[in-house]
């Protein structure tokens, strides 16, 4: 217990200087607009790919139980395009960061600090958190908003399409229903979940990778504990802002 | 030689030049504790050499002189400068005077051998970019690896990879600098033009070494001064010829590489 204690209190301890170094010290704008290409244009494809299969599962899953229970599925399209929104947007678009992105920087991180790059940086006289974990936080955090307006948008294209040619509703009659289910805020909460998720994942991946132990499993150990923690941190997270959001309507 | 008998006028003389100076020094990780009541000065211009069985925390008391490990205990002065405590940009200016080469090298992996070299000068002067590439040259040509400026470290022999750590932790022209074991790994001849090397930088730059090495007879080729790190202390041996007819069993059995003798229960509990 007392172990779980201490962790807290080092990952809050992290939170505290992360946040210090971001107001008090020069941002790093190369290496922030590198990792938010890493970030934001390698994970594109990924994400498209997987959100189109999520949107289909949506509309056909969403359906079979309308039309199980009460006969009817004519809510599927503003149902599914709320669901895609309000949570499988941001969601999905986290959790694959958090394995594309979110084990690359436990991974990279870890590597340095076994092989004393991180010890070598200090020397120079260079802060690990500023040179390192800011622009990373940054470019996850805009990177994984960007990529959510993306995936909303995909997300609810393929929706449409798959209500068009599974279901027989019209592309208008999609867009109709969806905007008597949907309001802009939905959309604008859906971008402030990715931001807070954005900011969970790098935070998450270099709190493991700085204190990865050395070994044959020191970073493996590393890359998959931060995968897990930040995927239950992104899942309590939806949790706690989808319950403040609902106070707004 | 104690203190003690000094007179304050010598006493005077040597702390002026004291730059690194560590009191009853104490780290631990956790329950372990690795270091204990470290008392240790290095004076401006000498060579300190650490020797020691390997797991005895040399490396520790390395990092903890360099300011990278956080003494758990004592005080530990570095240009004159209480560590613990001091602000910042204070600490920085004090790192800005030093250089190191790690055990492991910790080359930058995703930089070329040029651009390791070029990294500390970017980022903590500002030379220009050409004078940055002459800087550059200059380093690699010294220590002999100019045809591998635009290899990446995992490209180049680990000989080569020792040759390149050195380079970059005296790019900066450092006044104090910390060798992690220079030669380990190394055959007898490349070690031996390494530590000439490390030397003639050393003379070139007026600089303070503190270097680690088991290896006696590179030990005696760069030593002014020889410390041996056991049971979490430090013996201080003195200069070479002291050294070698030191009256502690365990230096004795250490710097001979005999098997009978107090180490062996120490590699025991290893």
């Amino acid at each position: 217990m007392t172990t779980i204690y201490r962790d807290v209190y080092s990952f809050l301890e992290l939170v505290k200087k992360t946040v210090m170094s971001l107001f008090l010290k020069p941002l790093r704008v190369k290496e922030t607009f590198q990792q938010l290409y890493f970030v934001a244009n390698g994970s594109l494809w990924i994400i498209v790919f997987c959100v189109c299969f999520a949107a289909v599962v949506t509309i056909l899953e969403s359906s079979f139980h309308m039309k199980l229970v009460i006969q009817n599925d004519s809510m599927v399209p503003g149902f599914a395009s709320l669901l895609i929104l309000r949570e499988l947007g941001a969601v999905v678009t986290a959790l694959l960061l958090t394995s594309r992105v979110g084990a690359g920087i436990a991974a990279e991180v870890g590597s340095m600090k076994v092989t004393e790059q991180i010890d070598a940086l200090r020397m120079l006289g260079i802060d690990p958190i500023q040179f390192l974990l800011i622009p990373r936080l940054i470019a996850t955090t805009l990177g994984c908003m960007i990529l959510c307006v993306v995936a909303n948008l995909i997300c609810i294209f393929a929706a449409m399409i798959i209500s068009d040619q599974v279901l027989g509703y019209t592309p208008s009659m999609f867009l109709t229903a969806m905007n008597r289910f949907v309001q802009f805020r939905d959309l604008i909460f859906s971008v402030v979940k990715a931001m807070f998720f954005g900011m969970t994942i790098p935070m998450i991946s270099c709190f493991f990778g700085f204190r990865c132990k050395s070994g044959a499993d020191g970073v493996g150990s590393a890359t998959t504990q931060s995968v897990v923690f930040a995927s239950i941190s992104i899942i309590f997270l939806d949790f706690i802002l989808s319950y403040t959001f609902s106070y707004f309507y | 030689m104690s203190e003690a008998i000094l007179s304050n006028e010598t006493k005077g003389l040597i702390n002026k030049n004291v730059i690194i100076e560590a009191k009853n020094l104490s780290v631990a990780f956790e329950a372990h504790t690795v270091l204990k009541n470290v008392d240790l000065f290095v004076e401006k211009g000498e060579t300190l050499v650490l020797i020691g069985p390997s797991g005895q925390g040399k490396t520790v008391l390395l990092k903890t002189l360099a300011g990278l490990i956080e003494p758990t205990a004592g005080t530990l002065s570095l240009y004159h400068k209480q560590w613990r405590g001091l602000p910042e940009n204070e600490k920085i200016k004090i790192l800005d005077k030093m250089g190191m080469l790690f055990q492991k090298n910790a080359l930058f992996d995703s930089l070329s051998c040029g651009e390791n070299i070029a990294f500390p000068l970017r980022e903590k002067t500002q030379k220009s970019e050409l004078e940055i590439q002459e800087i550059v040259d200059y380093f690699l040509e010294s220590v002999g690896i100019i045809h591998a400026k635009n290899l990446y470290p995992e490209e180049i022999s680990g000989g080569m990879q020792k040759r390149l750590g050195i380079a970059r932790a005296l790019a900066l022209m450092p006044e104090l600098i910390f060798y992690d074991d220079p030669t380990a790994g190394l055959d007898p001849i490349t070690s031996k033009k390494i530590i000439e090397l490390i030397l003639e930088l050393k003379k070139k730059n007026n600089a303070t070494v503190i270097a680690i090495t088991n290896d006696m007879n590179r030990a005696y080729q760069m030593a002014d001064r020889i410390a041996m790190v056991y049971q979490q202390n430090l013996i201080i041996t003195g200069n070479v010829e002291e050294t070698k007819k030191h009256s502690n069993p365990a230096v004795h059995q250490f710097i001979k590489g005999e098997l009978l003798g107090p180490l062996n229960s120490s590699f025991e509990n290893l």
